[in-house]
């Protein structure tokens, strides 16, 4: 007797795509509603709230706020997660094994305590500002929270992690035999890099980096703890905007701008990942 | 090279990526310790002293009840969640990757949609869902546990399928069909054969399953109502408006108690699977 598999992957299918579904239409349709005030929304179907969002200054900013924010904290998350990977995949010894478990292992720490911590390391009181102090890089203590710096340093503690984790499966598909093969031929440390290490791992790179990026678009728990208020990126205003204003159809039409960024984004990147992958770019 | 250059060239590389390597972890987990460390020092006021003035289990004390409650609410959703998750996620993949239907990795990428769907969307959605059920038929799940154990389904399932697709295939079928060939019943072969070879993603996915649910914020801050609030929501709340020494205890039981069950699952299936399919963030 043969099984029916696609029988099998039928009500699952359904079900997902259900979920999918409804999930999305409603709030895509609701983004089209008019607020009225109180949650109410009218009847007749428009763009109101999109030409809302794009006449209002304060949204206006609010994204571009999110996009410079998540554009800086992505470059410093690379320009460290890209090193720290490759020098574990290059260890010889057990080391790198036990440097990525604590990798994976810290990934299931609860986000808020891991802001919690951040917190109180980068608070005016902390040890981070008693370590300035004491080496005379500060006189006062300089508090993080509600400041651009300190919200970048929470998304890059929310990304560095995972980061770390994809470059790493990334650099280890680049043979060390074929670095060593560069240096025997007389290749300085940073031609190897160059022409070697980065060519090789620059689909990777470059994916990595849009998932990233995308995922520093979405970050809600950290901003809205360590922005406290002050620092005002899309999610924390649709957050806001439903929960505090009750305005459903502007935060539904924040919210479908942020789904849509996110989805061109990584439909950008796999397309020029697979454009660097075929040789089509650099 | 002299030889003496060679050795202090390889000293210096060493120290690089020593410090590297000392920079980027002690960012990564020293939130987490600090936290557990700080938590031993307990005095009444909204900040947190570093070096700790004294040693006290008092913090741990005087953990408010309505944590343990919310604790345990977590607990429950995240198992829904996670039973949930592996009903919908192993059909689905199994399903996936042995059936011979065209367009196999549309469908897979169409399962995998809810990855890329940021959390405060996926709660607004969820949330607006609710409310337009609510009005049609007069329940609403908003606030409820149902509704907010379906958002996290929503939101866990596609880790549940990601880790059990790359490991179906890499399974060799052949193995299946011996079993068969060999007498064995369809039932047999899939307890005997197919679900040993499938434990390890099962586990792994499971797990993933159970965190994305028990660590949410974003879906939890639109779903949770005032008698049901997750964990994690209830000290988001407490971080933004009333600072308590013991959310600083109360953190690190919970953190003691997710790295046990880390542990439990590694003994089990080891942690190559944990790096191969790449964190739980």
């Amino acid at each position: 007797m043969k099984l029916r598999w696609d029988l099998v992957l039928l009500p699952a299918m359904l079900i997902s795509l259900a979920l999918l579904g409804t999930s999305q239409f409603v709030f895509l349709t609701g983004s089209l509603h008019r607020d009225l005030g109180m949650g109410r929304l009218a009847h007749t179907l428009s763009l109101d709230n999109y030409t809302e969002l794009a006449s209002d200054s304060y949204y206006l900013t609010t994204l571009k706020l999110s996009i410079m924010v998540s554009a800086i904290a992505t470059a410093l998350t690379l320009l460290l997660a890209f090193p720290v990977a490759y020098i574990i995949a290059r260890m010889k010894s057990r080391w790198g094994l036990a440097l990525l478990a604590a990798v994976v292992v810290s990934s299931f720490v609860s986000i808020v305590v891991k802001v919690l911590g951040l917190i109180l390391i980068f608070s005016a009181n902390g040890p981070f500002n008693k370590l300035l102090i004491a080496l005379g890089v500060i006189d006062a203590p300089v508090s993080l929270i509600g400041t651009l710096t300190g919200v970048v340093l929470g998304l890059m503690h929310y990304s560095l992690g995972f980061a770390v984790l994809l470059f790493y499966s990334v650099v280890i598909t680049v043979p060390r035999s074929l670095e060593e093969a560069a240096q025997g031929m007389g290749a300085s440390r940073a031609g190897v890099f160059r022409q070697v290490i980065l060519p090789m791992c620059l689909p990777g790179l470059v994916g990595g980096a849009l998932v990233i990026f995308n995922v520093s678009m979405g970050g809600f728990t950290s901003t809205a703890l360590i922005g406290a208020g002050k620092v005002l990126t899309i999610p924390v205003v649709i957050e806001r905007t439903m929960l505090l204003e009750n305005n459903y159809g502007t935060a539904a039409a924040l919210a479908a701008l942020l789904l849509i960024t996110v989805l061109v984004i990584n439909l950008a990147s796999v397309a020029v990942v697979s454009r660097i992958r075929r040789g089509l770019i650099l | 090279m002299t030889p003496f250059q060679h050795v202090r060239h390889r000293l210096s590389r060493h120290l690089i990526n020593g410090s590297i390597l000392t920079f980027a972890y002690l960012f990564l987990l020293g939130p987490i310790l600090f936290v557990a460390l700080a938590s031993f020092d307990y005095g009444q006021r909204a900040y947190v002293v570093f070096p700790p003035e004294h040693f006290t289990l008092d913090a741990y004390r005087h953990i408010p009840l309505k944590y343990f409650e919310a604790l345990w609410f977590s607990v429950k959703v995240a198992v829904a969640c996670t039973a949930m998750a592996c009903l919908i996620g192993i059909p689905a993949s199994l399903g996936l990757v042995r059936s011979n239907l065209p367009y196999k990795s549309f469908l897979l990428a169409l399962l995998r949609v809810p990855l890329q769907i940021p959390g405060v969307v996926a709660g607004l959605a969820f949330l607006q869902a609710y409310y337009a059920i609510g009005a049609t038929t007069g329940w609403y799940a908003t606030g409820t546990f149902w509704g907010l154990a379906i958002a996290h389904t929503f939101a866990a399932t596609p880790f549940v399928i990601g880790t059990l697709v790359a490991l179906l295939q890499r399974f060799d079928s052949s193995l299946e069909e011996a079993a068969l060939a060999l007498g064995a019943s369809a039932w047999g072969t899939f307890k005997q054969i197919t679900l040993p070879v499938l434990k390890p993603g099962l586990f792994t996915g499971a797990l993933y399953a159970f965190m994305i649910s028990f660590t949410d914020v974003p879906i939890g801050v639109f779903l949770t109502g005032p008698d049901h609030v997750t964990f994690p929501v209830e000290i988001f709340n407490a971080m933004q408006f009333d600072f308590e020494p013991t959310i600083l205890a109360v953190s690190t039981v919970v953190t003691v108690l997710s790295l046990a069950c880390v542990l439990l699952v590694q003994r089990m299936v080891g942690l190559d699977v944990f790096v191969k399919t790449g964190g739980a963030d």
